[in-house]
């Protein structure tokens, strides 16, 4: 395993009490494999990110348990100055919206240009001529001109993808993509996606990527972990979960959305809405929500049982993932 | 229970066979079956580009609507998907009187109302409700629940006498899926869907007979999407309501849209009925855009064509000759400079028939199936 995270625990401290965030997620990702997190907002899914690319805020926040595995060893109890060394070198990360990650009054030849300085300490004529090479990687017409603009005179496109030739810069094992594409129009994330696969497939990197949308994670990834009240509820293949989800969330998300496919009836809707972090219901969390829920589900916090039936490492935090599954 | 609009002012109900098949058979080739409710022609805004402080001088403009036509017929939905910044909202703000066209015409119910002021305005204005997209800033924060959905009373006290409104409020909460006893909570008190439901509320006070409604459900998480989905298909049911719905998911669009219109910049380029358009698109654009779409299927992954469109948008400052969409069609050939696509069935479609004969702006229109 390239990232193999386990049990971590996030809170925030905050005037209003404590938000767990974060309650007991693992999950792991290969070299050349491509993870989707997935969840509604709130979930945790940045949250965790965070915590591996170790830049949570704290506080408000703090990591009150779990270990951060990358490439053998624990990145947790590492001082700052090494998790900065292993950060943009060994892993990166690309953020949703671009235009506040990128600095403004910078061009973004320099910010390129600034991996390659500060990391490999190159001069800063080699540093530009690598900056125009990534550009150029990533698709921006007329590189050699447009490397001194400011990320401004980009199009949403187009700074994504200054976002991906900077994350790519020095050849990360892991990247972790926070909804890449969320605030993109389709034809536009179509492109990027695109281009991010290829470049995965290409630099054989582990892909962690957050996302919302069934329908990018379909397309791309290798495993599906889902995320509810900070906690991984299903973990599977791809392919399998949107068969035969084994978990009542999943498959609740599953029979919400709309598709392109088909001129469906009414959709399911999962009612009521998702938990407040300040007050997680007891046993199972998705409990008040859930049309399967049983006495025990309301005591019993559910384990990330093992899907024993299938032949794929497969997980569900269900006590009733059989009927699930089967149903 | 709010009762439905009483029906003294509307004529005969267009059931479900009074639903349009095809978009064909009407004189522009655009139109629903049956005499729209709502009716737009050649509809232009553009707003001057200005430079200079002390002496503003015209610099050019920028074309956010550059002539839509399109009709609307009684209880029908009609969805408008186009990226972002192709001009949907303005042509939303414009029907609801919240922006005053630079060209074109809107009738509703045969009537021009384009550039009706006063009294005259008002009455129509009741008919044509507007929702809007961001359900965090769209409500008065300092306003009651209660006194948001009351408010369009106000200005027309005529529909419900002052002793009546707190119990119509309530009946609308109740429609909407809320808690009546709700009535004296702020917005900050409630969840995104549940905003967007007072939103949707406040919509049907005036019991109006259009709803126009912008990006209602992008703001929301897909679980409650879906309630806010299922709940408007209820309403248009119940209250026969004529929707334009405005979306950039075209899952959503498809799900709830009788006829669709794809808009790119300033234009509708095709429309027609769900299956012409997602089954039988004949615009090289509404086929990129189409198979665009991720599909929640891995299976689907292997035996789908992409079409990735190159290049930007371009600015509407500053739209192409000919075809508006010639500068990222894979398909552009010399005409398409020269000439302007009419929206129109295509001439080789227009012989044969079938759900390929549909409305179409391009002069070399060809049947591509996309979606899986
Ligand atoms: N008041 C205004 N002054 C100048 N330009 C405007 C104004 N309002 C809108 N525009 C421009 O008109 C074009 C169409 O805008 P509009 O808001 O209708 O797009 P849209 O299709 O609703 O996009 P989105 O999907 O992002 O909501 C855009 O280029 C926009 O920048
Ligand atoms: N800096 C912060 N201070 C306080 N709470 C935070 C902070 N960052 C995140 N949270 C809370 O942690 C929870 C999980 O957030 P996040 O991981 O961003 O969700 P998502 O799954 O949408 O990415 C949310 O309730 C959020 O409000
Ligand atoms: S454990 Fe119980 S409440 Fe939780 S998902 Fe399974 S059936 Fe539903
Ligand atoms: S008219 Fe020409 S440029 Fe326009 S869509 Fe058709 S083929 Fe493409
Ligand atoms: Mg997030
Ligand atoms: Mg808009």
């Amino acid at each position: 395993m390239l990232l193999d995270v386990h049990d971590l625990h996030v809170e925030f401290h905050t005037r209003d009490g404590v938000a767990r965030a974060v309650n007991g997620v693992s999950y792991g990702v290969d070299e050349g494999e491509t993870l989707a997190v997935l969840g509604e907002s709130g979930s945790g899914k940045s949250v965790t990110a965070q915590a591996i690319m170790g830049i949570l805020d704290v506080p408000p926040g703090r990591i009150t348990g779990g270990e951060v595995i990358f490439k053998g060893r624990d990145l947790l109890p590492l001082k700052e100055e090494q998790r900065r060394k292993v950060r943009g070198a060994e892993m990166a990360m690309i953020f949703q919206d671009a235009l506040s990650s990128l600095n403004p009054v910078l061009s973004v030849g320099d910010q390129l240009g600034e991996m390659f300085t500060v990391h490999r300490g190159m001069s800063k004529k080699d540093a530009r001529a690598k900056a125009v090479e990534l550009m150029d990687r990533v698709r921006i017409p007329a590189a050699r001109e447009r490397v001194r603009q400011y990320p401004h005179q980009f199009s949403g496109g187009m700074r994504q993808r200054i976002m991906i030739a900077m994350a790519l810069a020095l050849e990360p094992a892991l990247i972790i993509a926070d909804e890449p594409t969320t605030a993109l129009d389709v034809t536009v994330q179509a492109q990027v996606m695109e281009l991010l696969a290829e470049l995965q497939r290409e630099y054989r990197m582990g892909l962690i990527l957050i996302t919302h949308d069934l329908g990018v994670v379909a397309d791309v990834a290798d495993r599906i972990a889902v995320m509810y009240a900070g906690r991984i509820v299903e973990s599977a293949p791809v392919h399998d979960i949107y068969k035969a989800p084994a978990h009542p969330y999943t498959r609740g998300l599953l029979d919400s959305i709309p598709r392109l496919d088909q001129k469906g009836r009414e959709l399911y809707a999962i009612k009521g809405l998702p938990p407040n972090l300040m007050d997680i219901p007891p046993g199972c969390a998705f409990h008040p929500r859930c049309p399967m829920a049983r006495d025990v589900c309301r005591t019993d916090e559910p384990p990330l049982y093992e899907v024993t039936e299938s032949e794929t490492d497969r997980g569900s935090a269900c006590h009733f993932w059989r009927e699930c599954l089967h149903g | 229970m709010a009762e439905p609009r009483g029906g003294t002012e509307r004529g005969p109900q267009g059931g479900p066979e009074g639903k349009p098949t095809s978009a064909t058979g009407f004189e522009k080739g655009a139109g629903p079956a049956g005499e729209p409710i709502l009716e737009v022609s050649g509809l232009v805004k553009h707003y001057p580009l200005t430079r200079g402080i002390l002496i503003r001088k015209q610099i050019g403009s920028v074309k956010a609507v550059d002539g839509v036509d399109f009709a609307l017929g009684r209880g029908e939905t009609l969805g408008i998907v186009g990226e972002s910044g192709c001009g949907k909202s303005t042509v939303a703000k414009m029907l609801v009187h919240l922006e005053k066209p630079t060209a074109g015409v809107i009738r509703y119910k045969g009537q021009d109302i384009t550039r009706l002021s006063g009294k005259a305005l008002k009455a129509v204005r009741r008919n044509i409700q507007m929702v809007f997209q961001d359900p965090y800033t769209s409500l008065n924060p300092r306003m009651t629940v209660g006194d948001i959905i009351g408010e369009p009373f106000e200005i027309h006290p005529e529909v419900a006498p002052k002793g009546d409104r707190r119990r119509r409020v309530q009946d609308l909460l109740d429609v909407v899926g809320l808690n009546p006893e709700y009535v004296n909570r702020y917005p900050h008190q409630f969840s995104g869907g549940q905003r967007q439901r007072i939103g949707i509320a406040r919509g049907l006070a005036l019991r109006p007979e259009v709803i126009v409604a912008d990006e209602p459900v992008s703001a929301l998480d897909v679980s409650v999407q879906a309630q806010v989905i299922n709940l408007m298909d209820r309403l248009r049911t119940e209250f026969d309501l004529a929707f334009v719905f405005i979306a950039h998911d075209l899952s959503i669009v498809r799900h709830i849209s009788d006829r669709v219109g794809v808009m790119y910049l300033g234009r509708i380029v095709e429309i027609g009925t769900d299956t012409q358009i997602y089954d039988h698109p004949t615009h090289p654009y509404t086929q990129a855009l189409l198979s665009a779409v991720p599909v929640p299927d891995p299976a689907a992954r292997a035996n789908r064509e992409r079409i990735i469109l190159t290049g930007d948008v371009p600015s509407p400052t500053n739209i192409p000759s000919g075809c508006r969409f010639r500068t990222r069609c894979w398909k552009a050939r010399a005409r398409c400079a020269e000439e302007v696509p009419l929206l129109a069935v295509p001439e080789v479609f227009r012989e044969a028939g079938g759900p390929a004969a549909h409305d179409s702006a391009c002069h070399f229109a060809e049947e591509k199936q996309v979606v899986p």
